[in-house]
């Protein structure tokens, strides 16, 4: 269990910062303005009120961020539920309108929440299938509240909007998805939504500042993030988070033909670096993309500074289905052994816990040489199980492995088949 | 001050990161160090302090 106390110094006074989390490098202090989680080393965790324990063990450990996993992870993502009715081809749950078979309740998700509040995790990110058309979805925002966890929400905007509105102060940052304006939306969702999702956007903004847009990035968009991130700009959105297309559901089956070519990834960030300042829009990129970003050669200080990684899963985040299932992140398969998302407490110290998620340090050529293997961690695993039919493997689209294959320094793989989770 | 994560993440699949101050190189770092360290100082004064299971075992 956890201790929780609230310390005060002689002058009292309110809370003036969020919660102060030990680990072993020395603490995460969770700050409310501006929004930030920060890592710090034993000696001004002790200032801020964190005291030695067993987990301050190792000298060593002393700032050393990433030698070891945390001890809970800094947020976890939901799938509330698997239900929706779009269809879209790339769709990494494989959702339907029928849903997946024993999806959790409110009851279940909210003594889940409890068990991640008792470990201390910071943030929720609640996804699907579309929750948005959950009739409970307020409860478990307000039950996310109350247990100092802070619930953010992605939606297709396509249904549920009406229920989603007066509910949208509960979130932290809702982003909607839109992979494309006008047409492209279509071509790359293989359903015509945009003008449905551009309305959600306007009127969510009408209601929130904290909205902004998800973007999954493909072969057929990629030439349009310079006018997606003008978009992003004229509706006055927060950020904009761009993501990799990733081979799970049915996505799986898409992959071959929409995800980026090499060209795109090592195209990839001078665009968004220009794009972002041209219309001076904040953007996020998620992990997976930490490759194509170090291929770059960026400040490895700066990299770590802002705790810029590759796949944190099983570490900084975890992912559960919409059965409750654990996993490392939202596209892994469920751990072995199939622990619940209540399960967490037990599951994450035990031994071979989320399995190549962790084992990231034993790795191949060429991220055993590569200089930001400890950020990059191997790339996105959901990439090499699809391509590789092995997560421990090197992301093969990083452009750093494609030189060392076409080097021809790399032992040729085993083709498999490609895995569909 | 090791690092910082600016920001909420609402995506449901993956951990999303700001890149703003990547854009800025290295002089971004003599900016947020130093900010985020007085921000941390400022609000010292009280906190809630948690200690989780695996770090107690750790």
């Amino acid at each position: 269990m956890w201790s929780r106390r609230r310390r005060k110094t002689a002058e009292g006074g309110p809370r003036r910062f969020g919660r102060l989390r030990v680990e072993r490098f020395g603490a995460i202090a969770e700050l409310e303005r501006p929004r930030a989680l920060v890592f710090v080393d034993r000696a001004l965790a002790r200032r801020l009120g964190a005291e030695p324990g067993a987990a301050w063990r190792d000298p060593a450990g002393d700032g050393d961020v990433g030698g070891a996993p945390l001890s809970a992870p800094l947020e976890a993502h939901l799938q509330l539920t698997n239900r929706c009715d779009v269809g879209c081809q790339g769709c990494y749950t494989g959702a339907t309108p029928a849903g997946a078979p024993r999806e959790w309740g409110a009851a279940e998700w909210m003594r889940a929440i409890d068990r991640l509040a008792d470990q201390g995790v910071f943030h929720l990110a609640l996804g699907g299938g579309e929750s948005a058309t959950l009739p409970w979805l307020g409860q478990i925002a307000e039950h996310a509240r109350r247990r100092g966890l802070t619930p953010n929400l992605t939606t297709s905007g396509l249904y549920g909007l009406a229920e989603l509105i007066p509910i949208a102060h509960l979130f932290g940052q809702i982003n909607v998805s839109i992979d494309g304006l006008g047409p492209t939306y279509a071509a790359v969702r293989g359903v015509d939504g945009f003008a449905a999702a551009d309305r959600a956007v306007r009127r969510l903004r009408q209601v929130k500042r904290e909205i902004g847009i998800n973007v999954v990035v493909t072969r057929a968009n990629f030439g349009e993030l310079d006018e997606i991130l003008a978009y992003a700009s004229r509706r006055r959105l927060n950020e904009v988070e761009l993501l990799r297309f990733k081979p799970a559901g049915r996505g799986a089956s898409a992959f071959a033909h929409l995800t980026c070519s090499d060209a795109q990834h090592r195209a990839f960030w001078p665009l968004i670096r220009r794009a972002a300042r041209r219309h001076r829009v904040r953007v996020r990129v998620d992990c997976s993309y930490t490759p194509m970003l170090v291929h770059h050669r960026l400040d490895r200080r700066l990299l770590e500074q802002l705790a810029v990684y590759g796949c944190t899963a099983g570490d900084f985040l975890v992912g559960a289905k919409a059965t409750g299932a654990l996993c490392g992140c939202s596209f892994a398969p469920a751990a072995e052994g199939r622990p619940g998302l209540d399960d967490i407490a037990q599951y994450w110290t035990q031994p071979g816990a989320f399995g190549p998620f962790r084992n990231w340090r034993a790795a191949d050529e060429p991220c055993r040489s590569c200089e930001y293997h400890a950020l990059c961690r191997g790339g996105c695993k959901a990439v090499s199980l699809h391509l590789l039919g092995d997560a421990s493997k090197p992301d093969p689209e990083c452009p750093r492995v494609v030189d060392f294959r076409r080097s021809g320094s790399a032992r040729p793989e085993r083709v498999r088949l490609p895995v569909v989770m | 001050m090791l690092a910082t994560r600016f920001g909420l993440n609402p995506n449901s699949s993956s951990l999303g990161v700001d890149v703003t101050f990547l854009f800025f190189g290295a002089a971004a770092l003599s900016l947020i160090t130093p900010v985020m360290a007085a921000l941390l100082r400022l609000r010292r004064p009280t906190a809630t302090y948690v200690e989780p299971t695996a770090a107690k075992d750790g």
